[in-house]
């Protein structure tokens, strides 16, 4: 026998309580990995996801620039437009490597299996410079030309969902008829979503013959971003979006989000920690005989603390075990319930299970049983021996 | 000769609001090495106030206390632990076991606060010199009273004491329970133990050596027993207190 054992078995006395005690350390430790687990993996994740863009700098029609960038990461329509001239005029620019135009549209199709309307987002893009941008892209099938007509290519997201095949023709909609060509090899990100036809065949389709929605830029020098969107600034019409700019926004939105979510679960802490506190003081001064008899058979104050601190640290840490698997087990429900609650969440997995967070989370448990623990430690190890055997508290 | 334990001119002050509680006046008591002492008296009267003294669980307002040759008046807590851990082992009217740790756990757990070796054969003598060695796994729930109080003996012997102090150590058994928890007192003395035991049951406190009686807070008799057997003027005498 020892400490540890003593102060097991001495919660196991009022199991009812130590479970209820367990219970709200264990949530508080939930809420708190899952934010800490989501908080790292959506900075990850928004980097991957803009990484898996290719492109450096977006020049959209001048407006608002970041409803833009959040419309376009979303797949959204913009109903402003750029023109062939502004493509040139941009790809006349020093220290561009690339700049391809792209028209971006939705169009609504009834779901087979639930009736509903759904929307679709279709991207008319030119094949070999998005290939260049984007070269890990691989496909099931072929690539488009880009002269080609009734031809479409598709995420595999998409193709799984609506059960599309190489070669199937879409049945409905503006681009009854066409044929899909390929299907993308599944990226992980938004593209996995999407409809691709050639440029030239999407503005056909809609309607937008030398309509752009966006022109999207690849530098030679990432050192020379600063530069180029300086340069690109001063063609008007055009309102120049850099990546670095559309992470800082969202990451600062996010940001406020987070602080929110953070200041519920200080919230939820400190109660947690006023609940192990009552409880201990509680169970402090029912035991004030037994920690008097303890006394009479050789305890010190000390060795009373020390038992009341280990039975602290067994509840947090029991807690912070059941709190950090519960966020394990239960990540992609927490995931949800975070990514609905902030401005723009990733597609791809925002949770992230390093050991460091699962150690971090597991020492937190542990020192908010110490801090828990140190006042009703010090009550009882301050009982004089005869009042505790009397029944008194000091 | 010098005693084992030596208390000169006791005094014990209560305060309970404005009030003042003399538990105990001016009490000398001495206490030879190997002496099997009973003390008796009617509630109120300072018994267990002494017997907490004696055991550095209260401290006395005034006077002089020394256990086994060492003065404990004005000591530290920490080092009245040390003074209690070495010499004395307390035993209680209502036991005291700790519900969840059976008999052999209960008996070692002094053991865990004194930092001494914890061997399994030191642990089942004791079991076996109370009695209880085929109850060592038995929780407290499953023992009888008498049980119990041997699991609260055996608990206050494992740290080998010089002292046992027991409060009314049979006031929650039956007489027959009572004359088998008192035949084992008797047999730890006899091995050399000192014992020091506060009780209201006269028959047990005359199987004593000595038997002190106090009365509001002053030991108004203390009898020889080998001297005063079979007197039946003491008995009266006593049975009035």
């Amino acid at each position: 026998m020892n400490f540890l054992t003593l102060a097991a078995k001495n919660l196991l006395r009022r199991r009812g309580r130590t479970f209820l005690t367990v219970l709200g350390v264990a949530i508080a430790i939930t809420v708190l990995f899952s934010l800490l687990s989501l908080n790292s993996g959506y900075e990850k994740e928004l980097n991957r996801e803009m990484g898996s863009l290719g492109v450096h700098i977006l020049a959209v029609p001048k407006g608002c620039p970041y409803e833009a960038a959040s419309l376009i990461l979303h797949g959204g329509v913009i109903p402003k437009y750029l023109t062939a001239t502004d493509l040139k005029n941009v790809s006349s620019i020093d220290g561009i490597g690339l700049a391809t135009p792209m028209l971006m549209q939705q169009f609504i199709r009834q779901d087979a299996k639930t009736g509903k309307d759904v929307p679709h987002v279709v991207f008319g893009i030119k094949i070999d410079e998005v290939r260049e941008l984007k070269p890990w892209w691989k496909v099931q099938g072929r690539f488009f030309d880009d002269n080609e007509t009734n031809v479409m290519l598709v995420g595999r997201g998409l193709a799984d969902k609506e059960n599309l095949t190489v070669g199937s023709i879409l049945p409905a909609g503006p681009f009854k008829n066409f044929t899909i060509i390929g299907i993308l090899e599944r990226t992980g990100d938004q593209d996995d979503q999407f409809h691709f036809v050639p440029l030239a065949e999407a503005q056909r389709v809609f309607n937008k013959t030398g309509m752009l929605t966006t022109i999207a830029v690849k530098v030679k020098d990432l050192s020379q971003i600063e530069k180029v969107s300086v340069d690109m600034e001063k063609i008007p019409d055009i309102q120049v979006v850099t990546m670095t700019q559309i992470m800082g926004t969202i990451m600062n939105l996010a940001g406020s989000a987070r602080s929110l979510l953070l200041t519920v679960i200080i919230i939820a802490l400190i109660i947690s920690a006023f609940g192990i506190i009552n409880t201990l003081l509680m169970s402090v001064n029912e035991r004030t005989r037994e920690f008097g008899m303890m006394k009479a058979i050789g305890a010190s104050g000390l060795d009373i603390g020390k038992m009341v601190l280990a039975e602290t640290v067994f509840i947090t840490l029991v807690g912070g075990l059941i709190g950090t698997t519960a966020a394990i087990v239960g990540s992609s429900l927490i995931e949800g319930f975070v990514k609905s609650m902030l401005p723009f969440a990733p597609r791809g997995s925002m949770v992230t299970l390093n050991p460091e967070l699962i150690g971090f989370a597991l020492a937190f448990s542990v020192v908010l049983g110490l801090i828990c623990g140190l006042y009703p430690a010090f009550i009882s190890s301050r009982l004089s021996p005869m009042e505790a055997i009397r029944g008194g508290v000091e | 000769m010098s005693g084992i334990i030596e208390a000169k001119s006791l005094v014990k002050t209560y305060r309970r609001g404005r009030e003042e509680i003399h538990a105990l006046r001016n009490v000398d008591f001495h206490v030879n090495e190997g002496e099997f002492v009973s003390i008796i008296g009617p509630s109120g009267s300072g018994k267990t106030a002494l017997l907490n003294v004696l055991g550095c669980l209260d401290s006395p307002t005034s006077g002089s206390l020394r256990l086994n040759g060492t003065e404990t008046w004005g000591l530290k807590e920490s080092k009245l632990v040390k003074v209690r851990r070495e010499n004395i082992g307390f035993v209680f009217q209502q036991f005291y076991l700790m519900p969840t740790l059976t008999a052999r756990e209960n008996i070692e757990l002094p053991l865990l606060f004194s930092k001494k070796n914890r061997n399994k054969s030191r642990i089942d003598d004791v079991l076996r010199m109370v009695g209880l060695s085929d109850r060592g796994d038995h929780l407290p729930s499953q023992l009888s009273g008498g049980e119990m109080q041997r699991v609260a003996i055996g608990r206050a012997l494992i740290n080998d004491p010089r002292i046992i102090l027991a409060d009314e150590p049979t006031g929650n058994l039956d007489s027959v329970t009572s004359q088998m928890i008192f035949e084992l007192f008797r047999e730890l003395n006899r091995k050399g133990l000192t014992m020091v035991i506060v009780t209201h049951n006269l028959d047990l406190a005359r199987q004593a050596q000595k038997m002190y009686t106090l009365r509001d807070g002053q030991i108004v008799g203390c009898d020889d027993m080998a001297c005063i057997s079979g007197r039946s003027d003491i008995e009266v005498q006593q049975v009035a207190v």
